[in-house]
C-alpha cells in the first residue's frame, strides 16, 4: 500500500518529502491549505505566490501555478495578477520577515485599497532561512542571533501585531484573523473563510499563522509546542479580528 | 511517473496506523501531541537517517487523528475502523 492518502490531492507528490526542516510549521499550514484547495475545488484557477525566505521553499509544493517574487513584493504581484484576470484566485504566502519587515508597505497599502486577494503570513518570530536573526515579530526577551541578550522593547521595539494593524485600516468586506498551528481545526476554519471571502469578492483576506522554527529556536518537540502554545500566545491572541459582515464606514 | 512511498501498517483496537519512512523526518511533533501517549521512537530509519515514529503502545490508540493533523510531512495516515452494526 502506498501512503499517499494523507497528502492533499493538490500536493505535488514528486517533490515530497518537502524541503522544510523537521518540525517546521510551514508543512502544517500548507497541508491545511492543500486540503482547502481540494475541498473548495479551486486548483485549476489558483495562483500561488511565494516570497523570499523559508516560504520560497514552497515553490514546487502544489500542482498549481506558482510565482516567486522579491522581498515582500508578493502582495503587489498577486494584486497585479488579480487585476489583470479577476477570475483567478491569488494567494500571497509570506513569512513574517517578508510580510512585516520588508513588505509591510505593500501589505498595508493593499489592505487599505481592499484588494480582492488573500495573504497568509506565517509568523515564527525570527528570520528562519538566514539563520535566526531578530525579526519584527521576535518576542520581548527572546534570544536570537542578533539579540543575544534577549529583545529589549526599550531599544528594539515591540513585536509587530500584523492582523491588528490590517484590521484597523482595512475597509468593509475585509477578513482578518490570526490562527495557530497548535489549534489545527480553528486554523483550517480561518483559512477556509479567507478563501471563501476571496471567492465572494468582498475584499482583502488576511490570515496570520503562529508557527514554529525548531531549528533556529533550538528547541525539541516538547519545547516547540510549549513555545508556540504558551509563550507566543501570551503576546499574539488568536481569533477573528474582522469579518466581511461587519458594518464599517469606508 | 509519480513517486511511491513505502508504508508501515499497524492495527489498533479502533483503527489502523500508517506511517511512511520515506516521509517521516523525526520531528516528534506527533509524539508530544498524542493524548494517550501511544507513539515513541522506532528502530526503523526515516528520510534523514533518524529514527521514525512507531506506535509502540498501540493498544492505547483511540484513532483520534491528532497525529495525522499535526504531521507537517503528511507521513501519518489514520484509518478508523467502521463500528460493527448492532444487528450483525
Amino acid at each position: 500500500m502506498v501512503n499517499k492518502l494523507a497528502m492533499p490531492k493538490s500536493w505535488n507528490a514528486d517533490t515530497k518529502p518537502h524541503k522544510f526542516c523537521p518540525g517546521c510549521g510551514h508543512g502544517i499550514v500548507l497541508k491545511i491549505l492543500g486540503e482547502i484547495i481540494d475541498e473548495v475545488g479551486i486548483q485549476n484557477r489558483l495562483v500561488f505566490g511565494v516570497d523570499i525566505g523559508c516560504s520560497l521553499l514552497a515553490w514546487d509544493f502544489f500542482n498549481v501555478d506558482t510565482v516567486q517574487t522579491h522581498h515582500g513584493r508578493t502582495t503587489p504581484v498577486m494584486v497585479g495578477i488579480k487585476r489583470a484576470n479577476p477570475d483567478l484566485l491569488c494567494i500571497a504566502y509570506m513569512g513574517d520577515g517578508g510580510g512585516y519587515a520588508i513588505g509591510s508597505q505593500h501589505l498595508v497599502n493593499s489592505a487599505f485599497r481592499n484588494e480582492k486577494i488573500m495573504a497568509i503570513v506565517v509568523n515564527n518570530c525570527n528570520y528562519g532561512m538566514t539563520g535566526g536573526q531578530m525579526a519584527p515579530t521576535t518576542l520581548p526577551g527572546q534570544k536570537t542571533e542578533t539579540s543575544p541578550y534577549g529583545r529589549d522593547p526599550e531599544t528594539m521595539g515591540s513585536p509587530t501585531l500584523g492582523p491588528e494593524m490590517v484590521a484597523a485600516i482595512a475597509p468593509a468586506g475585509a477578513y482578518v484573523a490570526r490562527g495557530s498551528i497548535g489549534n489545527v481545526r480553528q486554523l483550517k476554519r480561518f483559512l477556509k473563510k479567507a478563501v471563501e471571502n476571496q471567492i465572494a469578492g468582498n475584499g482583502f483576506s488576511f490570515v496570520e499563522v503562529m508557527s514554529s522554527c525548531p531549528t533556529n529556536w533550538r528547541t525539541n518537540a516538547k519545547q516547540t509546542w510549549d513555545y508556540v502554545e504558551k509563550e507566543m500566545s501570551k503576546y499574539f491572541k488568536t481569533g477573528e479580528l474582522r469579518t466581511p459582515d461587519e458594518k464599517r464606514e469606508a | 511517473m509519480s513517486k511511491e512511498f513505502r508504508n508501515l501498517h499497524y492495527e489498533s483496537p479502533k483503527g489502523y496506523f500508517n506511517i511512511s519512512p520515506d516521509l517521516c523526518k523525526s520531528c516528534g511533533l506527533c509524539k508530544e501531541k498524542c493524548p494517550t501517549d501511544v507513539l515513541d521512537w522506532s528502530k526503523e530509519l526515516g528520510v534523514y537517517g533518524s529514527p521514525i515514529i512507531e506506535p509502540v503502545r498501540i493498544e492505547q490508540c483511540t484513532a483520534c487523528g491528532i497525529c495525522q493533523m499535526v504531521c507537517p510531512d503528511a507521513a501519518i495516515l489514520i484509518e478508523k475502523k467502521k463500528k460493527a452494526s448492532k444487528t450483525a
